[in-house]
């Protein structure tokens, strides 16, 4: 009952702190492909005097990656055949020529505010629409969500990292006179420190196959059984094969590091 | 006979601005001696013998224990050093989650035997020291005499050069003492290994030859 406890009290902060790490992993790929589908939605609606190439508007601005020239003729021309003295050349004339512009990336409200600046300030660009009101709405639901979710993460971290200290003092209670005496007769800091070392390790590779059980779990049968198309479409954000090393790997830093922790603090000191 | 402690100025203390346990002592401890240290309480005799093990450093002058200078030993070689030693404590400090059997080949484990070795040497050492019975038990289930009779078969455990024994029978009835006597005189006769017990009182039932120093005014003195 006691070994059991042991092994409870370590591998519950560590599952708390991988489960921190695991839900940030996924949480990092849906804010990626979130940001990938606002950045492909996106465009920007530029009015220009003069016919224009993508050359044109990235002398003006960088951050633009491709555009596309609105055609106008069919409309004009249906627009012509209701009006009387007009042709469709004529209005084609005194029409501006449509673009909408693409970015390579996400942009947020500061930048999408720079980019029309720098359009605007152009003499050969007549107006530019950012719909940046329904983007910035989209946008700082989405820098809201993250923020809200980093700090949870982070108080999770904190938590604990926390519990794993008060159970390396528990750990560091319990083995120090074995090592002291191991010591005085002789023993190495490995052979000292490989029961704590052997138990923590266990501990961290069960803690690493119940997070990963879990968030593949949600990947492979959840989603499946919640019929939510949304979640359907994006199952493989939850739970990808290399997070299995991720979470091994972390766990196992801890380890080493809370094990390498309690044995210096329980060296025997030499008047 | 090869000289296995040789003590030469000797001076010891805990800090450097603390007043010396041990002040300029000389005194040599020959292989297969069996050597009694008394002294008063608080006169230094345990500070003397965790001088001999390597956990306090002579303050000043020179303490060899084998060919090595505890002053400048390294701790590779402390370590390897106290391979050799059999070290026996008032407080028996035993390992109390680990059975009695696994207790007594603690120096065994920390040599790399294997685990049927370990067993064998556990029933030989448990035989000898009347504890077979007891192998699986926690060493917190038996009593104080019975706990240091397990100190005492770990020191033998790997048949050491030399036996150091802080106040062995200490915390030990009449009958217990004379248990852990004759296990030390044993030892010393048949194992010839040399032993240095730090004691209030030489035991009377003592049969081998032995030789006695005295700790007094922070020196050490042989007793003839």
């Amino acid at each position: 009952m006691k070994y059991i406890k042991e092994h409870i009290m370590f591998i519950f902060p560590m599952l708390a702190i991988l489960l921190g790490i695991e839900s940030s992993m996924v949480f990092d790929r849906m804010s990626r492909d979130y940001e990938k589908d606002l950045k492909e939605d996106y465009s920007m609606l530029v009015l220009a005097n003069t016919p224009m190439k993508l050359s044109d508007f990235q002398q003006l601005d960088q951050r633009i990656s491709s555009m596309n020239r609105i055609e106008k003729r069919t409309i004009v021309q249906e627009m012509a055949q209701g009006m009387s003295g007009i042709s469709a050349e004529d209005i084609m004339q005194a029409l501006p020529h449509f673009y909408t512009i693409h970015f390579g990336r996400y942009l947020d409200t500061q930048e999408i505010k720079q980019v029309k600046h720098a359009l605007v300030a152009s003499v050969d660009i007549k107006k530019v629409e950012t719909f940046g009101k329904s983007h910035n709405s989209s946008y700082h639901l989405f820098v809201f969500i993250k923020v809200a979710f980093w700090t949870f993460v982070g108080f999770m971290t904190f938590t604990s990292l926390f519990l794993v200290i008060k159970q390396m003092e528990i750990w560091q209670f319990a083995h120090k006179e074995r090592m002291q005496v191991m010591e005085i007769f002789g023993a190495s800091t490995m052979l000292r420190s490989g029961i704590l070392f052997k138990r923590a390790m266990i501990d961290a590779l069960i803690a690493t196959i119940l997070t990963s059980g879990l968030f593949a779990f949600l990947r492979f049968v959840w989603t499946k059984q919640s019929h939510i198309d949304l979640l359907m479409q994006k199952e493989a954000l939850l739970f990808a094969y290399k997070d299995i090393a991720i979470l091994g790997g972390i766990a196992m830093l801890i380890v080493i590091t809370s094990v390498v922790v309690v044995v210096i603090s329980s060296k025997e000191s030499r008047l | 006979m090869a000289n296995i402690i040789s003590a030469s100025h000797l001076t010891l203390g805990y800090n450097t601005h603390d007043a010396d346990v041990i002040k300029n002592a000389n005194f040599k401890i020959k292989k297969g001696d069996f050597v009694f240290i008394t002294g008063p309480s608080g006169s230094g005799k345990s500070t003397l013998l965790r001088s001999f093990y390597g956990q306090l450093r002579p303050k000043s002058g020179t303490l060899l224990v084998g060919a090595q200078d505890m002053q400048k030993i390294s701790k590779k070689k402390l370590q390897e050093l106290r391979t050799h030693f059999g070290i026996i404590f008032q407080d028996y400090k035993l390992i109390n989650e680990w059975s009695v059997a696994k207790n007594v080949v603690l120096p065994l484990i920390i040599a790399g035997y294997n685990v049927d070795m370990q067993e064998t040497q556990a029933k030989r050492l448990l035989k000898h020291v009347k504890l077979s019975e007891h192998a699986d038990r926690l060493p917190l289930e038996l009593s104080g005499g019975e706990q240091q009779r397990i100190g005492v078969a770990r020191a033998l455990a790997k048949n050491p050069t030399l036996i150091l024994a802080d106040e062995p029978t200490g915390n030990l009835d009449e009958y217990s003492s004379n248990v852990i006597w004759d296990l030390m005189e044993n030892a010393n006769e048949q194992l010839d290994a040399t032993v240095v017990v730090v004691t209030h009182r030489i035991p009377n039932i003592f049969s081998i030859p032995y030789r006695h120093l005295i700790i007094e005014n922070k020196g050490i003195y042989e007793v003839h």
